[in-house]
């Protein structure tokens, strides 16, 4: 290695370069900067895909992968070399069946879409609730990360850095850092009624991603959980709704506790994610208090007509 | 056979067993292998078992299976062992101690490798003492107690004794102190450090437990193990010939045994050196009486006597060895002893009265009565609760129920499905329960109040669903009623008041636990409830 420390000259010779190198670009970009613009709002018009399993004996597997088909395919949110992390939750040690937990055929059919793209790392990370190592066992998300060969990382305390969330309610909270050391993030929540905020969706999921006196949230939960979502703001959320829990919820625990829906909802919108999957329990988006508030402080729209909407059935 | 083989014969077969001992004690844990079957796991029926036999060395003990079997009055499935120790004992005297006893090991490895005395010091301390009576009178307190219904036996049986010594001090307290290091590069902004502290966590878990483990009072129970290792420097392998209850009554076995020490007083030069090394000051030297009872057949006098004046020989027909020197006095001191223990573990009226509201004993354990005949203290449930709820007593269970199990939910919970601890009790102290038993009887171990001085929305503190949302029952123990009370500023608000059924209420205290009232509680569990007592019932039919 002819490895040698960078001279002061140097230095000076690299900063004029990058900084000419900046201004330049700038330079001729100005004339297009307004058309630019207008065409970006148009390509980066966000979307909403649906996805329907009709047939009865559907694979979960080609339900993930057309409803990444139809919003432009995993290469338009995960690119090669990725540190790519995917928040299921898993929080509950809970058999698939219960519907407390995302579901291991959806997180596995997410974890190979990103193989596929070329991902460089791809992390499982879930701040549980009950024992982790139980939660991985019961919900089958060790299984999967066996299978697929993903890292589950383990929710240990000292992974849990106080960081500055900058929040209308929460400033400084602990968060699980493997969330925020991501270059993209995959939010995987499953579709459940709450006692508290009356359903858990995609922004609630993130209540599973700090530390803290967590339990202290439900004393402002909408806006807590709002603060949340702004703070971890992912690539895309896939809410898993192949089965919902419709009541008794947030653990439920008995089978009569569960609907089959045979749904998937993908969106970049964090908001009208949640928005669509409301309607499955029969709930106006606005009902629901984090939703009505994010829509509020601008994290996305309940509007789903402002959306590139589709449609899968398979 | 040369006495220099059968020396390392038996330091072999020691280190087998010490080995295995704390192998096995890792094991009991959750199960590593979290990449469960996939058909296991979408199976909710199926049940996380542990992968090896943890209680082997347990089932290996004869005195706690004679203990349970004259206070439990009933054969426990699995102490066949037992009695292969015994039948073992009757023919070749005290090889347990020292060939497969892990503490007796942990003693001999204390007073062996750096003896404290030296020459004649040495020679000395290993002569016979009157305080070896002393273990007689501890194994008759217990034999005694026990046929009175109180098994004590535990406390200082040797492998309940070393497990639970292990299990819940010196694991945690090494686990704490590397974790705590690690902990501390995690925290450092150098990001190598970072690194080496979550590989050092991802390695060091499995063994010394995930999380900073606590258990209520095992710093006495630490100091305990520390004394009782210093006190081989008072004498080697004090505990194995001054206390070891579970020698005491393998001496009496030995009084038969066919593997004899034969000795030749002609050759002997009184030189000394088989005494220099008796482990068990058990008389080696030729023209005293050798004390079979006493001696732990380590075969040490045998290989230091230059004369061959003495040596280990199977005598065929049997002949009666010298009698254990019991003594009176640890005889009559013994039974009267067990005669008042039990009794006057009575007295605080727990068992007929009313017991403690916080003695909440983990899902499967018998009514107390039972309980307390069974329940050696040995912490291996302690050890395999992966939520670190179960602790051993102080006072909660009474004087007489001193270190047995009990469930703190400020600590730990009860995991909904969970089953190890009951699954891992040599004596069935907890019976052994299925998750579907588990949830579908329910087996309740207590019911949850709430405090409504303490609860937030009660007290017009604002809103919480904590307890309810976390409540696992399905119908959930835990509702609310949509209602109003009085905030601070006078002003009434509509909030979700809990209330508990206790009807549905297993009493798994995850409300407790995650509740954000932290130390006291708003809501708590309390023993009240508990499947097993009939007595502690709270509504008429449930």
């Amino acid at each position: 290695m002819n490895y040698h420390p960078i001279t002061r000259r140097e230095s000076i010779k690299k900063l004029f370069k990058i900084c000419g190198g900046l201004a330049l670009a700038d330079a001729l970009t100005w004339p297009f900067q307004k058309t630019i613009s207008a065409w970006a709002g148009s390509t980066h018009k966000k979307f909403i895909v649906e996805g329907i399993g009709r047939n009865h004996e559907y694979s979960v597997k080609a339900l993930v992968g057309k409803v990444f088909e139809a919003a432009g395919g995993i290469h338009t949110f995960v690119s090669k070399q990725d540190v790519v992390v995917i928040k299921p939750n898993i929080s509950w040690a809970r058999s698939p069946d219960l519907a407390a937990t995302t579901h291991p055929e959806v997180l596995e059919a997410v974890v190979e879409l990103c193989q596929e793209a070329g991902a460089k790392k791809i992390r499982i990370a879930d701040h549980t609730i009950h024992d982790a190592r139980r939660c991985f066992a019961i919900t089958g998300a060790g299984m999967v990360a066996k299978k697929t060969g993903a890292d589950l990382v383990y929710p240990r305390s000292s992974l849990m850095r106080n960081m500055k969330l900058q929040g209308h309610r929460l400033d400084v909270w602990p968060v699980f850092l493997p969330l925020v050391e991501a270059d993209k993030v995959i939010n995987l929540p499953v579709a459940k009624v709450h006692s508290l905020s009356g359903l858990t969706l995609g922004m609630k999921n993130w209540i599973g991603a700090v530390g803290g006196r967590r339990s202290a949230l439900h004393q402002d939960i909408h806006l807590t959980i709002v603060d949340l979502a702004q703070f971890f703001n992912p690539t895309i959320t896939l809410i898993d709704a192949t089965r919902i829990m419709v009541s008794n919820g947030p653990s439920g625990g008995s089978r009569s506790d569960v609907a089959v829906s045979n749904r998937l909802i993908l969106s970049d919108d964090p908001v009208a994610a949640d928005a669509k999957a409301s309607g499955l329990f029969n709930f106006r988006p606005k009902d629901i208090g984090f939703i009505r508030l994010g829509e509020k402080w601008g994290l996305g729209t309940t509007e789903f007509q402002k959306l590139r909407q589709h449609k899968v059935i398979i | 056979m040369k006495a220099n083989h059968l020396v390392w014969i038996r330091r072999v077969s020691q280190t087998f067993f010490l080995i295995l001992f704390i192998f096995l004690l890792v094991e009991s844990r959750l199960p590593q292998d979290i990449y469960l079957d996939y058909s296991i796991a979408l199976d909710a029926k199926q049940n996380i078992e542990l992968d090896y036999p943890v209680k082997y060395f347990f089932q290996l003990d004869p005195l706690i299976w004679i203990t349970s079997l004259i206070s439990g009055h009933q054969w426990i499935k699995g102490f066949g062992w037992a009695l292969g120790i015994v039948v073992l004992t009757f023919f070749f005297g005290r090889i347990f101690c020292s060939f497969i006893c892990p503490l007796g090991t942990i003693h001999h490895m204390a007073s062996y490798i750096r003896p404290a005395l030296k020459k004649q010091r040495m020679v000395s301390a290993n002569q016979k003492h009157s305080s070896q009576r002393f273990k007689y009178f501890l194994l008759i307190l217990f034999l005694m107690s026990a046929l009175l219904g109180l098994n004590l036996t535990g406390l200082l049986d040797p492998i309940s004794f070393f497990f639970r010594s292990l299990a819940l001090a010196v694991f945690p307290g090494v686990g704490t102190g590397i974790k705590e290091l690690l902990d501390l590069a995690a925290q450092s902004n150098i990001k190598i450090l970072n690194y080496i502290s979550y590989t050092g966590e991802v390695l060091i878990s499995p063994v010394f437990g995930y999380g900073y483990k606590a258990f209520k009072s095992a710093w006495f129970i630490g100091i305990l193990f520390l004394f009782i290792l210093f006190l081989n420097r008072i004498r080697p392998r004090f505990w194995c010939r001054t206390l070891c209850p579970l020698g005491a009554l393998l001496g009496i076995f030995a009084r038969f045994s066919i593997l004899r020490l034969e000795k030749d007083p002609e050759k002997c030069t009184n030189c000394n050196l088989c005494l220099l090394s008796c482990q068990g000051a058990a008389s080696p030297m030729p023209g005293q009486e050798w004390d079979a009872t006493e001696c732990m057949l380590c075969f040490n006098c045998f290989n230091s006597c230059p004369e061959n004046a003495i040596a280990f020989k199977l005598a065929w027909p049997p002949r009666v060895n010298k009698k254990p020197d019991m003594g009176r006095r640890a005889v009559l001191g013994g039974l009267l002893a067990g005669l008042s223990f039990p009794l006057l573990g009575r007295l605080d009226g727990r068992l007929h009265h009313v017991s403690d509201a916080r003695l909440i004993r983990p899902p499967g354990s018998l009514p107390e009565k039972d309980f307390l005949k069974l329940c050696q203290r040995c912490g291996l449930c302690m050890k395999v609760c992966p939520t670190n709820a179960i602790n051993p007593t102080l006072t909660e269970a009474g004087i007489a129920g001193f270190w047995t199990p009990n469930l703190i939910m400020t600590q730990g919970y009860c995991e909904y499905t969970c089953t190890l601890c009951s699954g891992v009790c040599p004596t069935g102290a907890i019976r052994k329960l299925s998750g579907k038993e588990k949830i579908e009887s329910p087996i309740r171990i207590g019911s949850a109040y709430i405090d409504r001085g303490r609860c937030l929305p009660w007290s017009g503190n604002g809103p919480c669903i904590v307890c309810e949302e976390h409540c696992p029952t399905s119908p959930k123990a835990i509702r609310f009623i949509q209602g109003t009370s009085l905030s601070l500023t006078g002003k009434k608000m509509n909030v979700k008041l809990p209330y508990v059924d206790l009807k549905s209420c297993v009493g798994c205290g995850i409300c407790e636990f995650k509740c954000p009232v932290k130390g006291n509680p708003a809501i708590r569990v309390i023993a009240a409830g508990e499947s097993r007592s009939v007595a502690n019932q709270i509504l008429l039919t449930l």
